[in-house]
């Protein structure tokens, strides 16, 4: 394990058990990261407010607020931040429920070091990728659909609301190859940008939620569909 | 825990019990409509089965099978009840107990992969190897007070029960306490006189001090401060432990002792916890055969849990086995 030099950032890691936050912050401070250490949801949000901060790690059970109104906080103010949750919780429900709330990962305890850093390396490698993406076109229409990369917003004719980071770059890629069946081991190669192979159920999950926002029967996708055994197509 | 609401047990029992009655009314209904014609067709078919008492039979019978069923159907509604609260706990149980030990097995877990992986100072060594003890300290209470409740309810676990002198039984006790969480001097303050003496297992006690200790620093923002109080009645000693934390709702004081219940707070500074704790005290005290409370005034106006234990009876009050 090596340090990422200049290229690291600065890391708010929220966890109310002392021992833990120690060992994570040793490591991701010999990483390269700038750690800031908060011990419970109402002093994360005080942090949030007070630093830039380039990435979360957010434990679930925590005194005053816990890991899902903080996310919920964070994704109010900043839809671009990407948030790994850390938590005991291996419910389904708790994972559904903090992807929901705008999480981009979630790691249960007890965990491998190697693979905590990778998945933040990762998810700091998509918010630098997303952000380069930005560039080249910031917003898209299709149907009465019409979404804002730069904002996360989404506009349809009944409502509006904000995609995660994740969701938006999931989306971008997928328009990005519309009419082309994408493999899910090609999304999250470019998108994830992990081995294929690790988790292909999460892309599931993820067309299952860009599903939910965009089609007017999510049973009978028309934007988003599914070509068993190929992957995914975007028709717009 | 989120409930499956769409279909309330109670609302089923009480339909289903309604429906029996309904159908018990119209079977009376319809057999005294009935009556005379059943007489006159047990006539002409057959006039020997024809007499009163046998319809009378026939009546009381329905009722008795039908109001039997209706029995049943109520025992098997409070066995499954009792199945659904058993399953509820479980469930808290489940949670509580899986963060408690997943959270210092992850610990432990990063801090020797990060010993194994790194290069790291003898200062940061120490650290880390301290805080895995501390962990896997923390790890074999849990597991230890599982197990003790286990035998407690068993009843597997024997009591020694000793006289004790109330003051001194109490002044020990605490000053252990204050030790083991590291208190600092002039954070609990021990008022009253008890000059009578009780009978108690002194080892249970400690865990029972333990515990009120525990729940109190856990449970109050910034410095602890903890009064004892304590004094003798006719038939008790009491001893009394106030913390200023966030205080107990009056509707959830009874609740705290129940098995693996956790009040959850936005005041609450902590989220560590089984829900075996005050369990484990009101189990403990129960067996002394004394009484415990929790007194509150409600949120942020602190806790008192006040506990009585029987005297000891003047005759043995001189025995040889006081302390």
């Amino acid at each position: 394990m090596g340090t990422n030099g200049a290229e690291a950032g600065t890391i708010l890691l929220v966890e109310d058990e002392e021992s833990l936050a120690v060992g994570l912050e040793y490591n991701l401070g010999e990483e390269g990261y700038r750690v800031i250490r908060a011990a419970d949801g109402a002093q994360a949000l005080e942090r949030f407010d007070s630093e830039p901060i380039d990435l979360i790690v957010l434990d679930l059970m925590l005194p005053h607020l816990d890991g899902f109104e903080v996310a919920r906080w964070v994704r109010d103010r900043s839809p671009q931040i990407p948030i790994l949750m850390l938590t005991a919780r291996t419910a389904p429900a708790d994972r559904v429920r903090g992807l929901e709330l705008g999480a981009d990962d979630y790691l249960t305890k007890p965990f491998h070091l190697k693979e905590l850093l990778l998945r933040v390396q990762g998810m700091l490698r998509r918010k630098s990728w997303y952000r380069k993406t930005l560039e080249q076109g910031a917003r898209y229409s299709f149907g009465d659909i019409e979404v804002d990369f730069s904002s996360l917003l989404c506009t349809t004719p009944d409502t509006s609301f904000r995609l995660t980071p994740l969701e938006a770059a999931l989306l971008k890629y997928l328009i990005e190859n519309r009419g082309r069946v994408v493999p899910r081991e090609e999304l999250l190669e470019n998108v994830w940008q992990t081995k294929a192979g690790v988790a292909t159920r999460t892309v599931d999950n993820f067309i299952v939620r860009l599903r939910r926002y965009f089609e007017p029967d999510p049973s009978q996708p028309q934007h988003f569909r599914n070509v068993r055994g190929a992957g995914y197509e975007f028709r717009p | 825990m989120r409930r499956n609401r769409r279909y309330s047990p109670i609302a089923i029992f009480v339909l289903a019990q309604v429906g029996w009655f309904v159908l018990l009314g119209l079977w009376i209904f319809w057999y005294v409509s009935n009556y005379m014609i059943f007489v006159s067709a047990g006539e002409r078919i057959s006039p020997q089965f024809v007499f009163g008492a046998v319809n009378v039979v026939a009546l009381v019978g329905g009722i008795v099978l039908l109001v039997a069923l209706a029995s049943a159907f109520a025992l098997i509604f409070a066995s499954l009840s009792q199945q659904m609260k058993i399953t509820r706990m479980y469930d808290n149980f489940i949670a509580n107990v899986s963060h408690e030990l997943k959270s210092p097995l992850a610990s432990i877990q990063l801090h020797l992969e990060t010993l194994s992986s790194r290069e790291v100072t003898p200062e940061k060594r120490a650290e880390f190897v301290g805080l895995m003890i501390k962990d896997a300290e923390r790890l074999h209470a849990l597991i230890h007070s599982i197990l003790e409740i286990s035998g407690l309810e068993e009843k597997r676990r024997v009591y020694d029960l000793r006289a004790h002198r109330g003051e001194a039984l109490v002044r020990g006790l605490v000053e252990e306490a204050v030790d083991q969480y590291r208190l600092p001097p002039g954070a609990v303050e021990i008022t009253g006189q008890a000059p009578c003496a009780c009978r108690a297992d002194r080892r249970a006690l400690k865990v029972v001090f333990n515990n009120l200790f525990d729940n109190a620093i856990k449970y109050t923002e910034g410095p602890v401060r903890l009064a004892v109080s304590q004094r003798c009645t006719s038939r008790h000693f009491t001893v009394e432990v106030t913390d200023r934390g966030i205080g107990i709702p009056e509707k959830s004081q009874r609740e705290v002792f129940r098995k693996f219940t956790r009040l959850y707070s936005p005041d609450s500074p902590t989220v560590k916890g089984t829900g075996l704790g005050l369990y484990w005290v009101r189990e403990i005290i129960r067996h002394h055969r004394g009484r415990v409370r929790v007194i509150s005034e409600g949120r942020g106006k602190g806790t008192t849990v006040r506990i009585e234990l029987p005297l000891v009876p003047p005759r043995r009050r001189a025995g040889p086995r006081e302390r």
